[in-house]
């Protein structure tokens, strides 16, 4: 039936929204890790994308993670000798996370999860009706 | 006269049954528009005017003229959905609207629950002319 169909769409692109949000929550929580030996990588930021592809179960296509993956981007250095993971120079690579960015990430992937909420209201309220019609 | 009891034979019935079918495919396709608002590429879809697509139901099919022919996909979902012209893309080519989706959700809703208002109304009015009431 087409309004469960559009149930589990809406549930499926909640899923992806919370699979950004947790990637997002990740990044975050990293924007100060720097690693542990002198000169080496700190953490890199990751990236979500997603994609349209058929989903068997649903009998249709839905929404999914087409992929979690790595941001290119160059790591900003800062000058502090002390710090374990500096170079013979004495900088030390901290991560390419922006937090600006993190943050408008996260209030796309909310007003998103939002719509598909409101998706799933609308259907539920739908279906309720229609089960209604046999009182 | 008895077949006009059967309820797929009476207008109102058929109608409303039609409509809903077309409301809860809509929805489908508008749930599917919302949850790829964030994926790279995607072009929304939407389904022609439920006035379209029931002038469309009683059109004539092509006639198979080898059983070995394909029979074809006459009226199918794919003839009534097409992809819509956007209004606004994202830098990655996405092109879903979110509001625009939204009003089409709640538009559908409201269509929902006419319709399933109207049905109810009718067969009470069936009711009513078996004596039991006007309960519905």
């Amino acid at each position: 039936m087409d309004l469960d169909k559009a149930l589990g769409i809406a549930a499926r692109g909640m899923d992806a929204q919370t699979t950004r949000l947790r990637v997002i929550a990740e990044n975050l929580a990293n924007q100060d890790t720097t690693g542990s030996t002198s000169g080496a990588d700190p953490y890199r930021r990751k990236t979500v994308t997603f994609q349209n592809s058929l989903d068997r179960q649903l009998g249709g296509d839905a929404v999914s993670i087409k992929q979690v993956g790595q941001d290119a981007a160059e790591f900003p250095l800062r000058y502090d000798p002390s710090n374990p993971a500096a170079n013979a120079d004495g900088y030390v690579k901290l991560p390419n996370v922006n937090s600006l960015v993190e943050v408008m990430d996260m209030r796309e992937a909310e007003r998103s999860y939002n719509a598909n909420l409101a998706v799933m209201q609308a259907t539920r309220s739908m279906l309720t009706r229609t089960i209604d019609l046999l009182k | 006269m008895l077949l006009a009891m059967d309820p797929t034979q009476i207008g109102l019935f058929d109608l409303a049954e039609r409509r809903l079918a077309w409301i809860a495919r809509r929805q489908a396709v508008l749930a599917q528009n919302i949850a790829n608002a964030n994926t790279p590429h995607f072009q929304p879809h939407d389904l022609k005017p439920f006035a379209a697509a029931l002038s469309g139901m009683n059109a004539s099919a092509p006639v198979r003229t080898q059983p070995n022919h394909l029979a074809g996909a006459a009226g199918g979902a794919s003839q009534t959905e097409f992809v819509e012209r956007p209004s606004a893309r994202a830098p990655d080519g996405n092109a879903v609207a979110l509001d625009e989706q939204l009003v089409r959700l709640a538009d559908t809703e409201t269509s929902h629950a006419l319709v399933t208002t109207i049905y109810k109304k009718y067969l009470g009015m069936f009711a009513m002319a078996f004596g039991r009431g006007a309960s519905g």
